[in-house]
């Protein structure tokens, strides 16, 4: 064979040998050489020799030997895959020897896709990688916190800025109107977004996000895209590396809003009632500056993280071990909304043989949580932006206020302090897995995964009084007596403090057995395959229950078992239990002809046991292409060292939906009073559809990667991603009878959606061996979200609606972006009463001042009851993101600092609650108040208005630009440490969120959505993001 | 060798694993503990709970409660602006149109009992046992009942029966005339009136009375006036029914289940709820609703200021009728004979203010459920009362020229509250009877539809269009989803 292969090579060089001096000119001598390389002095074969600017080229032999016809003066260029091309100037010696280095370790770095690895040379999806560093160097709490800006194409927008708050992580837009979250796995173990606060950071290597049809090889799941972390693996052959790491910081919020003094607020709620023809409430307005509630909720609040691990191996064993200590204090109610978490991490592997190898992962996390009421009415922020600064904080006897004058708003600091919610996770993933090395062509794994979780929740409510007629009134009286309720004739029972707890346990199993080929023939051929098999269960179940009469009316006693309920009596108590399965078999073909042309196919079939028997199977196939231009021979462009293009073209799926949707059961609310007792019937739920599928995702994408004069990386993608019959629960007609309580439509496949978009990412750092190092790293991501089509007889879904009982302020609607806002567009402002009798459109109830609503279908009226004259006023979708790092280092001291921006994104202003005494922003005070006043912002009244139906006055532009991290490091100088053993030694001060550059006038234009994808971009009082400043350390034993 | 086999039997086992022999039973996963839609009825049991099911839809009562009013010249819909719950402040000002959320809800809740009612009449055959009648004569009358609120807000609505609709058949759904409508329930509550006994021993559950005193409601409204007459005296002469002494006792959750009650909807406040979800609650969230807003004293408790009396109301009662104020609670002038008036405050809200409160469904101290006590009202709600049918009797016989017995019961309302008798005979006693309904049953959801029943709404409601708004629009969402081909009602 090798013989056959090694004629026929030889025969070629001849061939190009004995013509080549034809098209030689007559000056030229023949140059000879060898090419090795130059870590090992062995002969490269195959490796191209041109000489630069003529078609003039060769190839080196099997012993790295070459001929070619120059003349001095000519520059000769070697290159070849893996290796840095070199390039050499002929001159009066015959004899040129090339040594050259292995490429930059950018294009030769392992990439780990699925059920494989490849490089990032020969890779032919759409992929962006971020090394753990860049993950680490932040200090946050969560994976995906760090990940916002890092790569093109990933938009991460934080559901909270509270200590563990999640993040949504959307790969290539929104494209389906449930779940959008990513298949994330660690180590190859399936890990949901929502559980991303166990992982720790500091122990990941490396994540490798898979954003186009090639993540296909996970098939029915992979349609939103698929994140690939590995975590930290130790070295064969290395001495044991301590690494400890820590840091302490301090955070504050990055904004506060600007809302009425005490003397403002008395000002402008005198005009509102006198507006509406009722007594001015206040006398005087010389209050002062009054109760700054901000002030009582926002505290400087701690942090700290502690990181410890041992890196390692023998000669026949690798392990990384790890543990970690992280806390975070809330700065809005520092404990209250503490986020703590122990991590622990076991990485072993271990050769048995020179077949077999043993992998062993194992994480453990136990996290707690506790929280306060967030992002709605009702969370604290809504209140501390509603509570009105005329009342103090306490009253003079100490108990504090009550607000009285406004409805549904409590006093923000009571609440904080009577409200007890936590949470604890218990959390042990972890992976056995078995390679066997058949030969070197074959390698054949198996491998079982393992991701269980007990989740506990307690909420305590004590017995509280928030004042008169409030409705989180948990007591009847100031007294804090416990509310009787007569359950039978003069049988009372108390319903005093109570504990709320839950027990939720989830487990999943996975096993998967893959073969792997990988053969090279002759430099020319590379194949590989991949076939395999997946079987995943997830399974779940829980119990709650709330028990009344806590003792003491104390969180001290907050627990079922110290109830004092007559009998031990429990409410509402419940439980649940699932079970879903996949199963899945998979097929991956790749095939490079010298390395520059690189073909990949993917097929997989799923069964998942979420869609009934016909339904059920999906087959996923993808197909794509690169090829590496910058290797041909005619490929003559200096200063691109490497060039790919590639494509792309892929289905997968989504199947995120709750099981059973295909099939009615009893599981409806049928609940009635009879003999004055709540008494449970059955009822169906939701209703049934037998023919529910998967929603189905078709993407191109087309993609150029560059490498300029060897410091500059460039990546650029274009995409268009369809996702075809999207799973949702659109209405249906009221007389299928589905809108009784406990009952929802059914779950059908109706409805497309668009996303198109460009993706950028460059790259440049110059030789990290210098005493000047700089390199920085920018991204952007450009997408057009487009809804296609809805289901038959639906005009739109409704999403958030506006205010308390308001107008639907969102949709998902056919032509517009998902979740984009419709309302009514203002023209300024009504200034005289002549100006309304004159205006050719009839706008019912104006009055001077008022907003002047734009007649979209100019019928002369302004519709307040319908669509006629609604239109789009925003979209919480941006344009554009875009993430920049920048990172410099000069001998011992380095520097960095990361940036994110989003663009063209609006934000609904819903934390006003229009109430008569509802505290209001500033901006108020530049209200109308006669003709000329003001073109913008209407007068104020308490009476009826239409000022404050929905329209673009309520809606703001939420684009800004972050400077989310700054960091100056010092690394000591090694002689200092050689005495303590400590190999290096950093120290650090960083700050986090440094500085937002907004318009927008809420406390954080970074809010993701809280309520489904139709919530995005509506904010009710956002927890914001905390500045931090972090002093930090890395020592290296 | 052994590797060589290794590897064949591993190719083998992949190779297997892309068909799905075997791994369609994996994937057979059924719910546990769950029962499914199509295996059910198989005991006596699972119709009684499918029953309590058919029941849940009557506890949206609270919203006829409103839009009865609302709609009429009785109350405004209030609350805390106009945009709130704005369905309702567009009824009040009969400028509404297909898009209102609360006719839909109308639509949908109702039609969600009745597809509750005919999945246990679809099944009425599987199972037998003994008094299954009684099970499908309440599930009939329940039927009845739902159908009935449909025909009087939409008039010509769908009529399905005995089944449960699949979502393919609701464009091949028409409109189905009133008149046929009528014939259903009318068949409906005849069965129910032969199969209920005149005392159900639980408490909630529909009776004979309360088919009957509903089948003699349904007549009147189809001018049927001997008919109604008919099945109504048998509930004033055979039923178990008469008049409480005190006409203000019959508004607290005390004395629920009197002599008077001939149907309720039962309420608990025992079961907390939130907003998200009216149509989950257990409570009546009509009285939370009802409730003066930031209210600070004696008796009363806090609300949303929600469906507030007229003064047209107040004023239409004679000065010593005592119902006036055991219906409409004039706010000041209860503030200004409290010890300390000073002390007691409320706040006024956006959506309108009359200083009148409904007093007959309002949250009062003495009958708070759990937090969020605005939703966890024990008080029921009358739908059918015997002083109703009294009523509804006497306008039945006065109107097919019988005016003995019209006087009687006319009078036996009056004397219940001290009002003298009245003498009088023809159109005069029709008119007489028709004031008196307003006496008696105003804050109580029947206005608007005795107003339109009576051709009185155009005289009596302002801005209301003859020949438009005796019936509300089918909401045009409904009217998509169902295909599209249903003719909208006239006018709108």
């Amino acid at each position: 064979m090798k013989n056959y292969y090694l004629r026929r090579f030889k025969g070629f060089a001849a061939i190009v040998l004995l013509f080549l001096p034809i098209w030689m000119q007559a000056q030229s001598v023949a140059i000879t050489g060898v090419v090795k390389e130059a870590a090992n002095g062995l002969p490269i074969p195959g490796v191209n020799v041109l000489v630069k600017g003529t078609s003039v080229g060769t190839t080196t032999d099997m012993d790295g030997n070459y001929t070619i016809q120059a003349k001095p003066g000519d520059d000769l260029v070697f290159s070849f895959i893996g290796f840095q091309a070199a390039t050499i100037k002929v001159t009066s010696s015959r004899t040129i020897n090339v040594s050259l280095k292995e490429e930059s370790s950018v294009l030769s770095e392992i990439v780990v896709v699925g059920y494989g690895s490849s490089t990032k040379k020969e890779i032919t999806g759409a992929t962006s990688q971020v090394d753990g560093v860049e993950l680490k160097k932040l200090n946050l709490s969560r994976v995906d916190q760090a990940l916002q800006g890092q790569v093109s194409g990933v938009t991460i927008n934080s559901n909270s800025g509270s200590p563990g708050g999640s993040s949504n992580i959307r790969i290539r837009g929104l494209s389906t109107f449930g779940d959008n979250d990513p298949l994330i796995l660690v180590d190859g173990i399936v890990y949901d977004s929502e559980g991303l606060n166990a992982l720790n950071p500091a122990d990941i290597e490396s994540v490798n996000v898979l954003k186009d049809g090639t993540a296909g090889i996970y098939g029915v799941r992979a349609a939103n895209g698929v994140i690939i972390i590995e975590t930290k693996k130790g070295k064969l052959n290395t001495k044991p590396q301590i690494e400890f790491s820590g840091f302490y910081g301090m955070q504050e919020t990055t904004n506060r809003l600007s809302l009425l003094n005490a003397n403002e607020y008395a000002i402008i709620k005198n005009n509102a009632f006198v507006n509406a023809g009722q007594t001015a409430p206040f006398n005087n307005t010389q209050l002062g500056e009054g109760t700054d509630w901000q002030n009582e909720i926002f505290q400087v609040a701690p942090m700290q993280n502690y990181n410890i691990s041992i890196n390692g191996g023998t000669n026949k064993t690798r392990y990384s071990i790890g543990g970690s200590y992280y806390t975070q204090d809330g700065i809005v109610g520092l404990d209250k909304a503490n986020f703590t978490r122990y991590n622990a991490r076991f990485n072993v592997s271990y050769e048995l043989s020179t077949k077999f190898r043993i992998n062993s992962v194992l994480l453990y996390t136990n996290e707690n949580r506790r929280s306060l009421p967030e992002n709605g009415i009702g969370s604290v922020l809504y209140n501390t932006i509603n509570a009105y600064p005329t009342e103090p904080v306490r009253q003079t006897d100490g108990r504090y206020s009550y607000l009285e004058l406004v409805n549904d708003i409590i006093n923000p600091v009571a609440q904080m302090e009577n409200t007890y919610n936590e949470s604890a996770v218990n959390k042990l993933v972890g992976k056995e897995e078995l390679v066997y090395t058949i030969n070197e062509n074959f390698t054949f794994t198996n491998r079982f995964n393992y991701n269980a979780a007990i989740v506990d929740g307690k909420v305590f409510s004590p017995l509280v009084w928030y004042g008169p007629g409030k409705a989180q009134n948990t007591a009847v009286n100031a007294d804090l007596d416990a509310p009787r309720v007569e359950i039978a004739d003069s049988i009372f029972l108390e319903r005093g403090a109570s504990v709320y707890e839950n027990r939720d346990y989830y487990v999943d199993l996975n096993f998967e057995s893959f073969l792997n080929y990988e053969r090279q023939i002759n430099r020319e051929h590379k194949v590989k395959g991949t076939l395999g098999t997946s079987v995943f269960t997830r399974s779940g179940s829980g119990l709650n229950a709330t028990a009344f009469n806590v003792p003491n009316n104390s969180v001290d006693f907050a627990d079922i078992s110290a109830n004092q309920a007559e009998g031990g009596f429990l409410n509402n108590a419940g439980s649940f239990e699932f079970e879903e399965r996949l199963v899945s078999a998979f097929l991956r073909a790749e095939y490079s002809y010298l390395n520059r042309y690189l073909f990949s196919a993917i097929v997989r079939r799923d069964g998942s046991s979420k869609f009934g028997a016909n339904n059920r199977w999906g087959i996923f196939p993808a197909f794509s292409g690169a090829w590496v231009f910058s290797d041909e021979s005619f490929f003559d462009v200096s200063f691109i060292d490497f060039g790919k293009l590639r494509m792309s073209y892929g289905i997968s799926g989504n199947d995120q939906i709750p099981n059973f949707a295909y099939r009615a059961l009893l599981n409806g609310e049928g609940v009635y009073v009879l003999d004055d007792l709540i008494t449970s019937g059955v009822a169906i739920g939701r209703a049934s559809n037998p023919d529910l599928k998967w929603e189905t995702t078709h993407q191109f994408n087309v993609g150029l990667d560059l490498t300029i004069l060897k410091e500059i990386s460039f990546a650029m993608n274009y995409f268009v991603k369809n996702t075809n019959d999207l799973l949702f629960q659109p209405d249906v007609s009221g007389l299928l009878g589905t809108y009784g309580p406990g009952g929802f439509p059914p779950f059908v496949n109706a409805g497309d959606v668009s996303n198109r978009g460009l993706e950028l990412e460059l790259g440049y750092s110059t030789d990290p061996t210098k005493d000047w190092v700089f390199s920085t790293s920018f991204n952007m991501t450009q997408l057009t979200n487009e809804v296609l089509r809805v289901p038959d007889g639906v005009d739109f879904i409704p999403g958030a609606q506006f205010g308390v009982g308001g107008n639907v302020a969102t949709r998902f609607e056919v032509g517009q972006p998902i979740g984009y806002y419709i309302g009514l567009q203002t023209d300024g402002i009504f200034q005289s009463q002549q100006e309304i009798d004159n205006s050719s459109v009839v706008q019912a109830g104006a009055r001077p001042g008022d907003l002047r609503y734009v007649d979209q279908n100019g019928d002369g009226v302004i519709s307040f009851g319908d669509d006629s004259d609604r239109t789009k006023i925003g979209s919480p979708i941006p344009d554009f993101t875009f993430g920049l790092n920048l990172t410099g280092r000069y001998k011992n001291f380095d520097a960095s600092c990361n940036l994110y921006a989003a663009v063209g994104q609006e934000i609904i202003r819903n934390y006003e609650r229009q109430q008569p005494y509802a505290n209001q922003l500033t901006y108020i005070i530049d209200r109308w108040t006669g003709p000329g006043s003001s073109e913008d912002i209407p007068r104020v009244t308490t009476g009826a208005t239409r000022n404050n139906v929905f329209s673009d006055y309520f809606v703001e532009d939420g684009s800004f630009l972050r400077i989310r991290n700054l960091q100056v490091g010092y690394t000591l100088p090694r002689k200092w440490l050689t005495r303590q053993k400590v190999e290096s030694m950093r120290v650090y001060v960083s700050v986090n969120n440094l500085y937002t550059l907004t318009n927008y006038q809420g406390f954080d234009p970074d809010i993701g959505n809280f309520g489904g994808v139709l919530a995005a971009g509506v904010d009710y009082g956002f927890y914001p993001q905390a500045r931090t400043i972090m002093g930090g350390f890395n020592i290296k034993f | 060798m052994a590797i060589k086999r290794y590897t064949t039997v591993i190719l083998t086992a992949l190779a297997l694993s892309l068909t799905n022999s075997g791994c369609e039973k994996y994937l057979d996963v059924s719910p546990p503990f769950a029962q499914d839609a199509e295996n059910y009825f198989n005991s006596e049991q699972d119709y009684e709970l499918a029953l309590i099911g058919a029941y849940d839809l009557l506890q949206a009562s609270y919203l006829t409660l409103w839009i009865g009013e609302i709609a009429s010249d009785n109350a405004i819909a209030g609350g805390e602006s106009v945009n709130d719950s704005e369905g309702l402040h567009q009824i009040e000002a009969m400028t509404h149109n297909a898009v209102n959320n609360e006719l839909r809800s109308i639509f949908r809740w109702n039609y969600a009992g009745i597809a509750r009612t005919n999945f246990i009449m679809e099944y009425k055959d599987k199972t037998d046992f003994d008094g299954k009648e009684q099970i499908i004569g309440e599930t009939r009358f329940l039927r009845a009942y739902y159908y009935f609120e449909l025909v009087k807000y939409f008039g010509d609505v769908p009529l399905i029966i005995d089944k449960r609709l699949g979502s393919e058949e609701v464009t091949e759904v028409a409109r189905t005339p009133r008149s046929e409508v009528y014939a259903q329930i009318e068949s409906d509550l005849r069965y129910a009136a032969n199969n209920l006994p005149w005392n159900n021993p639980v408490k909630g559950k529909a009776e004979k009375g309360s088919a009957l005193a509903l089948l003699g409601k349904v007549y009147l409204y189809q001018n049927k006036f001997a008919q109604a007459a008919e099945v109504l005296d048998e509930v004033i002469n055979d039923g178990p029914y008469s008049l409480m002494a005190n006409f203000g006792d019959l508004w607290f959750a005390a004395n629920e289940d009197n002599s008077e009650t001939v149907f309720d909807v039962e309420y608990s406040n025992l079961e907390g709820g939130s907003y998200g979800c009216l149509i989950c609650l257990e409570g009546n969230a009509a009285a939370g609703f009802q409730g003066i807003r930031q209210y600070e004293g004696p008796l009363y408790g806090d609300g949303n200021s929600y469906n507030l009396p007229t003064a047209d109301l107040y004023n239409a009662f004679p000065v010593n009728d005592p119902r006036r104020d055991i219906t409409v609670l004039n706010l000041d002038s209860f503030i200004n004979l409290q010890p300390d008036p000073g002390s007691i405050s409320y706040a006024v809200g956006g959506g309108g203010h009359t200083g009148f409160y409904n007093n007959k469904y309002i949250k009062r101290q003495s009958e708070l459920g759990l937090p969020d006590d605005d939703l966890t009202s024990p008080l029921n709600y009358k739908a059918i009362r015997y002083a109703d049918v009294l009523l509804m009797a006497a306008e039945a016989h006065t109107r097919s020229n019988n005016d003995g017995p019209a006087l009687t019961y006319l009078n036996e309302v009056r004397a219940r509250v001290g009002m003298p008798a009245v003498n009088a005979s023809g159109q005069q006693l029709t008119e007489a009877i028709w004031q008196e309904r307003r006496y008696e049953l105003s804050g109580e959801g029947l206005r608007f539809f005795d107003l339109v029943r009576t051709g009185k709404a155009a005289t009596s409601i302002d801005n209301f269009t003859s020949g438009k708004n005796e019936i509300f629009p089918i909401p045009q969402v409904e009217i998509d989803l169902a295909g599209g081909s249903w003719t909208q009602n006239s006018g709108y």
